[in-house]
């Protein structure tokens, strides 16, 4: 992202930029990613995560969060967390964990998938968007950390298997019933700051592949606010040292059944569809150094034994 | 290869260790033994990526070089393989921090390489860019356990005489004779020929570091060790391996049939036992047809030659000891059973201590049992020393 600044001659000096700009860029993360409240989720700004627990019996979650962001980002604020493949790094998302659910614990379990390496194409996490106004799920051709979603779009992670070409293992959700409805940001929570606010979509635009059912805009009705989101209205990350702490640090969140909004689409068939508030990241045990030194003591046992052997050996020779 | 040294076992099983008066006897295991055992313990490296248990694998595995090496020139060779060991976790480690997997807000920021724009339809590689200590530590962890399993096979080559190993192939292989022994016998004859290119340079005052002493010594080892590899096929060529001998060209051509189809098979099974995607008749199916393909062929072609052996080296307790704790040991750690997978596998994302399970870890230490269940070596006969003292003393 620096290179192109530097002339060709001045080598030297383009290093020494990259290499500053570069461990700036890797120390802060960039501005603006942050969760949201449900509410702060419009059909023009601010992006629906949505996650499919459905294979483990769970519903599937929903979540917001502002726009200059990665599918990585959103999927690892405000309760969400991801863990890579030891093959692949943190790249490839293969266990997806929410602090809400089941106290943070990540899917698939280390039993089902040790995510060493690469999962198979029959049992992955695939990512799935829909771009405002679509209706129809586009399976993602970059990896959660290049793909920018838009404004108003909608990602989605699906447990499962698909073919290469994402035609076949598509969700069975539909990107309208995941998608906020309401034109403007509901439940007193602060305007996301988004610098880049997509132009609304005139009506009759058509922007994807046929999309059979257009979203209903109707900003006339906006979802009533349910009594837990404003409670939760301020997002509370766990590190973040935020100079008015919230009133109610709570670290479970509680989800609020998005059927409760009256939407057609959500009393669909289907897996049930829940709000998941922005919580605190699940604690992380670091675990205990003694093992290490036990490893250590029993490696230093064993060599002295080998080298004890070894000069008894010689000295008898 | 198991029906040879089983077949071998019958054969000796009668003639049982003199009495050594409570010390056993020095004398060379079988080299099946060894390999045998080390291709388990290597298995159960492959299953796990616990740093600890690696260093556990590693740890064992110089213990038992240690105790039962021979004094024979390719015994002297582990080094080498933990020179090449070292190699990888260098390469796996700077490979990771070269072509970066991307850093996230929890990581733990090291050092920031140059970072190379690369345009949006090459999305997904990055060149340079921040480097986390996650992503060292975990290129660092796979790429120990490809080296614990390089110093597996080093063990073996230490430990196993590769010219006897090469005796008890089965007879079928002796049709491609000379591809076999350059394949078996070159990884020992290149640490021979690297001592005695060093020696030879040290005789002449060379460099014997550096750079420059490294041009002078990889060109006549490689040519050197080729060489001799070429020479010891010959040389069995000549004694009559690879030879046809009364065979008919239809039994050798159905040999060759039977051979090439259960090849076939077996990277069938092997491909559709991988790739989960793949049909259930690819899988088991396919490596059973391509086993018994395989089995028929080598039975085939071996029983047109007929073999004695001057010395036939014995399979008996220590054998079955050595390659059954190994074997025993790899069970243990695909099995499972009283412990968590999980722990075999710690997370580095998030970074966390590593756990120490129990039942892997007495697994491991049970392969390094084979350091005093195996025979000591016998002593090698030094001029000077009376080979009389040497048996007393050992």
């Amino acid at each position: 992202m620096t290179a192109r600044r530097g002339a060709p001659g001045l080598a030297r000096t383009t290093a020494a930029l990259a290499l500053t700009v570069a461990a700036f860029a890797g120390t802060a993360a960039p501005a603006g990613a942050a969760p949201q409240p449900m509410g702060q989720c419009t059909t023009s700004s601010g992006v629906v995560l949505a996650v499919d627990f459905s294979h483990w019996g769970g519903p599937i979650y929903r979540s917001c969060g502002t726009t200059p962001t990665t599918g990585y980002e959103l999927l690892n604020q405000g309760g969400w967390r991801t863990t890579g493949t030891g093959h692949d790094g943190p790249a490839f998302i293969c266990r997806i964990g929410y602090s809400g659910h089941q106290g943070g614990k990540q899917y698939p379990t280390p039993q089902q998938d040790d995510c060493v390496l690469t999962p198979p194409a029959s049992a992955y996490w695939s990512y799935w968007h829909a771009d405002p106004g679509q209706n129809t799920w586009t399976y993602s051709q970059l990896g959660a950390m290049l793909y920018k979603p838009k404004p108003g779009s909608v990602d989605l992670w699906i447990f499962g298997g698909t073919n290469i070409e994402g035609t076949q293992g598509r969700p069975t959700v539909t990107p309208d019933q995941l998608r906020a409805k309401n034109a403007k940001p509901t439940g007193g929570g602060p305007v996301p700051r988004d610098t880049r606010t997509a132009a609304p979509l005139p009506p009759g635009v058509d922007t994807g592949p046929a999309p059979e059912n257009p979203p209903p805009a109707d900003p006339t009705t906006p979802p009533p606010p349910s009594p837990s989101l404003s409670v939760t209205a301020s997002p509370t990350p766990s590190k973040s040292a935020s100079p008015t702490p919230p009133p109610t640090p709570t670290p479970t969140p509680s989800a609020t059944p998005s059927a409760t909004t009256g939407s057609p689409a959500v009393a669909a068939p289907g897996p049930k569809v829940v709000d998941a508030a922005p919580a605190a990241d699940a604690a992380h045990d670091v675990g205990s150094w003694v093992p290490a030194v036990v490893t250590g003591a029993l490696g230093l046992l064993i060599g002295a034994a080998a080298v004890f052997a070894a000069k008894r050996r010689r000295r008898t020779e | 290869m198991s029906r040879t040294s089983a077949a071998t076992a019958r054969s000796s099983a009668p003639g049982l260790a003199p009495d050594a008066g409570g010390r056993r006897l020095p004398r060379t295991l079988h080299p099946v033994a060894w390999w045998i055992w080390a291709l388990a313990l290597a298995t159960a490296v492959s299953r796990t990526n616990n740093p600890l248990l690696l260093f556990l694998v590693l740890a064992v595995l110089g213990y038992v070089i240690t105790m039962r090496r021979t004094e024979a020139p390719w015994a002297r060779g582990f080094k080498y393989y933990l020179y090449l060991a070292l190699t990888v976790v260098a390469i796996r480690v700077v490979f990771r921090a070269v072509f970066a997997t991307g850093i996230t807000p929890h990581d733990h920021f090291l050092f920031s390489l140059p970072h190379l724009p690369t345009p949006d339809w090459y999305a997904g590689i990055q060149i340079g860019g921040p480097v986390s200590l996650e992503a060292l530590l975990s290129a660092a962890t796979d790429g120990l356990r490809l080296a614990c399993m390089l110093c597996c096979i080093g063990a073996a080559n230490t430990l196993a005489n590769p010219k006897r190993a090469l005796r008890v192939l089965p007879g079928a292989l002796y049709e491609l004779g000379v591809a076999v022994t350059v394949s078996i016998s070159v990884a020992p004859q290149l640490v021979q020929s690297v001592q005695r290119v060093h020696r030879a340079r040290r005789l002449r005052a060379g460099r014997s570091k550096g750079l420059r002493a490294l041009r002078g010594i990889i060109v006549p080892v490689l040519e050197d060790a080729l060489e001799r590899s070429l020479r010891l096929a010959a040389a069995m060529d000549s004694r009559g391996y690879g030879r046809a001998g009364t065979a008919t060209r239809r039994s050798r051509r159905t040999t060759g049939a039977l051979m090439l189809l259960g090849m076939c098979g077996l990277c069938a099974g092997a491909y559709g036992l991988l790739d989960a995607t793949a049909p259930m008749l690819l899988g088991f199916p396919a490596l059973l047809a391509g086993g018994l393909l395989c089995v028929a062929g080598l039975r085939l072609g071996g029983r047109r030659i007929t073999r004695t052996a001057y010395r036939p080296d014995p399979w008996r307790a220590a054998e079955w000891a050595v390659a059954g704790c190994g074997v025993l040991s790899a069970v243990l750690l695909f099995s499972n059973a009283g412990f968590n997978a999980a722990e075999l596998n710690p997370s580095i994302y998030p970074l966390s201590w590593p756990t120490l399970p129990l039942v892997p870890a007495a697994a491991i230490l049970l392969a390094g049992t084979a350091g005093f269940l195996a025979p000591p070596p016998s002593a090698p006969v030094r001029p000077g020393i009376p080979a009389q003292r040497t048996e007393e003393s050992t």
